[in-house]
């Protein structure tokens, strides 16, 4: 039965990533006095590259050829360990944490590593960036997660999860400054607004867009796919704060699942209309605040005990 | 709930000192006085009484309303530049920040081993004096001066209600009055600095000779 719960909750992130991405894009659009492209339009897009063909830069090597897929593989791996709704995910032991930390860590080598090897001097630059902001937005997830494993005494991220309980008041106070460094963290480490702008296709100013650059066809399928994915599970890792795990209720679990998703696409969206893409050195800044936001929790919880 | 407003109000901080806008510092300062006056008032909550309730007023009129719009309303008159002129670089500002946090919460859990305090509004209210101080050392302009000075201040508020929980009356008022009246008289020094000077920057009042 775990199992069976388990593998639904992957099929649920595969199936509905592209989804979410369409759905905050379409309220972007809306709040900008735009009619947008429909919500399905990422699930088009994706069908479109699988049909295409895949041409690789005579330069390239095989590392070009297998880090979309490792990458596509490594961001399932990091969704089976999340908990969707109240089900128990297919993969939970005690200190995962730091195996999803280090997953998302390894996908991330693997396509700087690929952007390198094309050895487009564009691709390169991107990669410099995707590394360096990489670099600040490690200790966000350490800090943030690492406080709340702390305070809940366990280490897989399920049994942190499953442990929050929201009568305590000086609690709540964690999960809502935790959420806004997940915020953070997600908005980083899926290179949207404030840190980089996901539409714009000017190499100077691209960070993740720029390392896809000359991948074609099923590549970028994967590629794609998997930062749809990535996006989707920033998502469930903020939603999961707010489950009220202690009502034991899987109800309640899939409707708070729905209606956080919900409100986290319209955050998103208004995030992206209201401010503005930062200058490349502020970025560091910006990062370092949400890490400061974690160190201060992690400071409160030990010396308030 | 002190606790909760204490961390608020020390997340209002570190956005002080990642901010490089003037508009920042008004709006960090609004929501510092916003969150004093809320802690003011809990203890009235229980039990009401009109006297007790003028205090959280004040603060409300004085720290929410009268002194951010006054500030406003001088950036607005003197057409001061909107970005802050930090003498050193905000990301290094922004780890000091932390360094001088860790080490007052540390210290402050000593402290409260030995004596009776709480610790968490005893150590935001530290680290605000902390931070206020360094707004002052690491900025150029003086209305951000003015708004470090205020954070310090806010500060002091914080790290009194830590200590005693009763404060009498009239020394908390005589506090509020002491700071509007410090602000209205920057405002009143930074006019005539302008009749004076073209900027308002403090490399500036380096040169004043008799």
């Amino acid at each position: 039965m775990d199992i069976l719960q388990g593998i639904i909750s992957v099929l649920i992130i595969l199936g509905f990533a592209p989804l979410f991405i369409g759905l905050v894009n379409k309220q972007k659009a809306k709040l900008t006095g735009r009619i947008g492209a429909p919500i399905l339009q990422p699930y088009y897009e994706l069908q479109r590259l699988f049909k295409k063909e895949t041409i690789n830069a005579n330069t390239s090597s095989f590392i070009s050829r297998f880090s979309p897929l490792l990458n596509f593989v490594s961001l399932i791996t990091a969704a089976a360990m999340l908990p969707v709704g109240f089900w128990k995910p297919l993969i939970s032991f005690n200190g995962d944490i730091i195996l999803f930390a280090y997953i998302l860590g390894l996908s991330r080598f693997f396509q700087i590593l690929a952007a390198m090897d094309i050895g487009s001097s564009f691709e390169g630059m991107g990669a410099a960036r995707e590394a360096t902001f990489a670099l600040f937005a490690e200790p966000i997830f350490f800090f943030t997660i690492g406080s709340i494993s702390f305070i809940s005494g366990y280490t897989s991220l399920f049994d942190i999860y499953h442990s929050i309980q929201l009568d305590n008041i000086s609690y709540e106070v964690f999960i809502v400054i935790c959420s806004i460094s997940v915020f953070m963290l997600a908005v980083t480490e899926c290179s949207r607004m404030p840190v980089d702008d996901p539409n714009t296709h000017l190499e100077l100013t691209m960070i993740h867009e720029v390392m896809i650059l000359d991948n074609s066809g099923l590549d970028l399928f994967l590629y794609q796919y998997s930062s749809y994915i990535k996006l989707f599970i920033y998502t469930i890792l903020e939603i999961s704060f707010f489950y009220p795990f202690s009502q034991q209720s899987y109800l309640v679990g899939i409707l708070i699942f729905v209606f956080g998703s919900l409100v986290l696409s319209l955050a998103l969206a208004v995030v992206e209309t209201i401010t503005s893409r930062y200058k490349m050195k502020n970025i560091p800044q910006y990062l370092l605040f949400a890490t400061a936001i974690g160190i201060l929790n992690l400071l409160i919880y030990t010396f308030t005990k | 709930m002190e606790n909760v407003l204490s961390i608020l109000f020390s997340l209002s901080l570190f956005y002080v000192s990642v901010t490089s806008r003037v508009k920042g510092y008004v709006a960090v300062l609004r929501f510092q006085g916003l969150i004093l006056s809320v802690l003011v008032l809990l203890p009235f909550l229980k039990n009401f009484s009109i006297f007790g309730i003028i205090l959280p007023i004040t603060l409300l009129l004085v720290k929410v309303i009268l002194i951010p719009s006054y500030i406003n309303k001088i950036i607005l008159d003197l057409d001061i530049k909107r970005v802050i002129e930090p003498t050193i670089q905000q990301i290094v500002f922004l780890l000091l920040v932390i360094a001088t946090m860790i080490v007052i919460f540390i210290s402050s859990s000593v402290i409260a081993q030995s004596t009776e305090l709480n610790v968490i509004p005893f150590a935001s209210g530290f680290s605000a004096i902390a931070i206020g101080i360094y707004i002052i050392i690491f900025r150029k302009k003086l209305i951000v001066h003015v708004c470090g000075f205020l954070v310090l201040e806010n500060g002091i508020f914080l790290f009194g209600t830590a200590v005693a929980s009763e404060l009498p009356m009239m020394i908390e008022l005589g506090v509020l009055l002491d700071v509007f009246v410090v602000v209205f008289l920057m405002g009143i020094a930074l006019n005539k600095i302008r009749s004076t000077f073209e900027g308002f920057e403090v490399t500036d009042l380096g040169r004043l000779k008799d």
